[in-house]
């Protein structure tokens, strides 16, 4: 894995100065096979991981495996990351890694992903504070109805859709950055969203 | 521009992705094209619809989960057997150590000068003193691929060390621990390899030699970061033990402070006040003791340092 260098939008980690240079002292040391100093590493971008992974699968066991896969690829691989690259690029690259293949992994094996999770509640819907009408009111479309919408239309993107609307419509990240990222051109990555957007309206277009 | 160039322009545009004169030549649309106007704000409302959409937040109690999963995972990951490997290869190539305790402790062992790493099954019978390298060469070893260590058994007596591991065959290195590269293999399994028992058989090879710079290193590791707190244990008592050095008392101290495990804390407290007792009084020591005992976390430290303080000062 090469640890390219991408002007991100500072969603992961932090870049002030001084703290960079106690990121790579950390990065020098987990190289080195310091564990400490691979905890705070993780420590550093574990919440925003988890919440990436949370955005890609349904259920927060599917997340944990997905934030479990991806911190060992990191420890696995940290020997071959390079101190001139930015980590937050390289480990973001690792994430969309871990994901893609999750997603490509649940489509091969034709897995109709559930909507349900044991108790018979959207998954999604558990962390939503309240049952409130956020929509057409008309319609009435609670929170949780929605979010269901939502998460069915998204499960009809193909993995590369989906990666390329998460990084763009929730992480913002420019599509130059996503390409690079999903090893792709921009050119490509800006049809997966365009692709992405036209099945979602017409799953949506009574929501919207 | 025209509608078709603008119906997919509007994606970017919404998201901040036009180019100036892109931009320029959609807003000019925009403004002349009133069918082109409605479509946009059909955009806009799928846009704020997915933006509106509540998003799940990781829960503390999952984030937590997290953690200490993959806390147990990287104590099962095999990092050790790169850094093992590494540290076998750059002993291998370094020239044999012909010092004479080593030759003499390895013609109790029945092998030639240098190690020997053979077949366990094939044991190959060796002619009287004559310099052996029974079946050794070391780009066997780099081509072996090693699944794990299945035993390390060291002979007080004879001060020889026997490393079993498992490969694509199962392979046995013996030498004693005079032999810098025995070390080697020694210090790196004890920083990385997964398995605490064979960790706890490897401490007690090491114990033979504290004083050898690199062994202290590694029991002082094993003191600090092994995962396991028996294997802590035994190294901070092994610590306690040997030649105090001057990166002991701060080593202990440091267990003391930061330790998971309340009893490891408590034993390198009792280790740092029997050292002050023997050897006089460490100012540094003590100010940390009379610190923890006032604003330890954990009341039965604070108690501990409280007592050892007394029991310091009673003494001097
Ligand atoms: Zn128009
Ligand atoms: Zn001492």
């Amino acid at each position: 894995m090469d640890g390219i260098c991408l002007e991100l939008t500072g969603q992961l980690g932090t870049s002030q100065p001084g703290e960079a240079e106690v990121e790579r002292s950390l990065i020098r040391r987990a190289q080195r096979g310091d564990r400490a100093a691979f905890d705070a590493l993780v420590r550093r971008y574990d919440q925003e991981v988890l919440r990436m992974a949370l955005k890609i699968v349904r259920s927060s066991d599917e997340a944990q495996d997905l934030y479990q896969e991806v911190f060992l690829k990191v420890y696995r691989s940290i020997g071959q990351f390079r101190l001139e690259s930015r980590f937050s690029t390289w480990l973001y690259r690792v994430v969309m890694n871990v994901c893609y293949d999750h997603l490509r992994r649940q489509r091969t094996r034709g897995e109709v992903q559930a909507t349900e999770n044991e108790d018979g509640q959207p998954d999604f819907a558990q962390t939503l504070t309240e049952d409130r009408p956020i929509s057409n009111p008309d319609r009435a479309l609670t929170a949780k109805e929605i979010s269901g919408r939502l998460q069915a239309a998204l499960t009809r993107l193909t993995p590369r859709e989906r990666m390329v609307f998460e990084l763009k419509h929730c992480q913002g990240l420019k599509l130059r950055a996503i390409g690079e990222m999903c090893g792709t051109s921009e050119e490509a990555a800006k049809n997966s969203l365009f692709r992405a957007l036209q099945k979602l309206r017409v799953d949506l277009r009574d929501l919207a | 521009m025209n509608c078709k160039e603008f119906e997919n322009a509007s994606a970017l545009y919404l998201y901040d992705e036009l180019r100036g004169s892109e931009r320029a030549e959609f807003e000019a649309h925009l403004a002349a094209c009133a069918a082109c106007r409605a479509r946009l704000e059909e955009s806009q409302r799928l846009h704020r619809l997915l933006t509106d959409c509540p998003r799940p937040e990781p829960t503390p109690d999952l984030l937590a989960r997290c953690r200490q999963t993959l806390d147990e995972a990287l104590d099962h990951e095999e990092l050790g057997w790169r850094s093992l490997l590494r540290g076998w290869m750059w002993s291998f190539g370094a020239a044999p150590a012909t010092r004479a305790a080593a030759a003499l402790t390895l013609i109790v062992f029945g092998f030639g000068l240098g190690w020997t790493l053979r077949p366990r099954a094939a044991a190959l019978p060796v002619a009287g003193g004559e310099p052996t390298q029974a079946g050794f060469n070391p780009s066997d070893l780099s081509n072996l691929h090693i699944r794990s260590i299945s035993q390390v058994t060291p002979d007080p007596q004879s001060g020889g060390v026997r490393i079993t591991l498992d490969a694509e065959r199962r392979v046995t290195l013996e030498g004693s621990l005079d032999d810098p590269r025995i070390r080697q293999v020694l210090v790196d399994t004890m920083k990385g390899y997964d398995n605490p028992g064979i960790r706890r058989d490897t401490l007690d090879a090491l114990r033979m030699q504290t004083d050898d710079p690199s062994v202290r290193g590694a029991l002082m590791y094993a003191m600090a970061r092994d995962p396991n707190a028996g294997v802590r244990l035994e190294a901070l008592k092994t610590v306690q033990h040997m030649e105090c050095g001057a990166d002991t008392h701060q080593g202990l101290l440091n267990v003391v402070e930061h330790d998971s495990n309340a009893g490891v804390r408590a034993a390198a407290i009792d280790a740092l006040v029997q050292h002050l007792q023997q050897e006089g009084m460490d100012d540094a020591v003590l100010a940390a003791f009379e610190r923890l005992a006032t604003s330890d976390r954990d009341p039965v430290v604070r108690m501990r340092c409280l007592t050892a303080v007394r029991r310091l000062q009673g003494n001097g």
